[in-house]
């Protein structure tokens, strides 16, 4: 059955050898993003869904170059403005 | 050379066991040592049948996520808890929580979707971009020091669960 997995922990995720991956250099925990922020964690899901659609190689690993410091700064504007995207 | 030869060349350097960068193995076996994944084991890769709009989707996850009214598995145990938890597709953040002791959940505590996706899949089946969620989703502790009691109980139980009960087409796995 056609899996696609979203890691945060590549060389892991390359040594177990899943089919396919996108891959998040974010901390553990925090796969999808942070809380409330439904854009960012709608287009994580997406590009896993759209990796599971178009994957090349068996064993292909996808970055999304994402900053973290950016994603925290969304974060904290959410917070301060006390709004739940 | 034609292209066809091309693939199968390459076909054959990674069945070889040179599907991992150079080095890689070392390093992670020397943190993971037991892993039931060999040097030389090929990865295959299964392909979608039909669109993703056609597709009826499962969840697995390491995060330790269950129904608030299910018991938690155990987290104190030194060699992890061979069980999983169902969790129905239709679940809201609040009738979820997170029992692990692994990772960082402060943030998932506040919205589940940042580690478990699964309003977020609601949305998108609602919208038609998935054909539908399987019944029920699947979580598990990501603990465990006995990869192939693992291999044998927890992984071979959810991938039956998966695939024969709940008719998945595709699964999105997040591992913890």
């Amino acid at each position: 059955m056609p899996t696609v997995s979203v890691t945060v922990a590549q060389d892991v995720t390359e040594a177990v050898k899943v089919p396919r991956a996108i891959f998040l250099p974010w901390p553990m925990g925090h796969h999808f993003g942070v809380p409330f922020h439904k854009e960012l964690q709608r287009r994580v899901v997406l590009a896993a869904l759209d990796l599971l659609e178009n994957a090349g190689e068996p064993g292909t690993i996808v970055p999304l170059p994402i900053k973290w410091a950016d994603v925290r700064r969304e974060a904290k504007v959410l917070t301060e403005q006390g709004t739940r995207l | 050379m034609t292209a066809a030869d091309r693939t199968d060349a390459a076909a054959d350097a990674r069945e070889a066991g040179t599907q991992l960068r150079p080095g890689l193995w070392e390093t992670i076996n020397a943190r993971y040592p037991g892993s039931m994944i060999r040097k030389e084991s090929f990865v295959r890769q299964a392909r979608l049948a039909k669109p993703l709009t056609a597709c009826r989707l499962s969840l697995v996850s390491s995060c330790g996520v269950h129904l608030k009214s299910d018991s938690p598995l155990d987290v104190g145990h030194p060699f992890g808890d061979f069980r999983f938890r169902r969790v129905p597709s239709s679940a809201r953040h609040d009738e979820l929580i997170i029992h692990q002791l692994k990772y960082p959940h402060d943030d998932a505590d506040l919205d589940i979707n940042v580690i478990f996706p699964i309003e977020r899949l609601q949305e998108l089946r609602d919208e038609g971009r998935l054909g539908g969620l399987t019944q029920d989703f699947f979580s598990f502790i990501g603990y465990n020091m006995d990869p192939e009691k693992f291999e044998r109980t927890v992984a071979a139980e959810i991938a039956d669960a998966v695939v024969q009960q709940e008719r998945a087409d595709c699964a999105l796995l997040a591992p913890a």
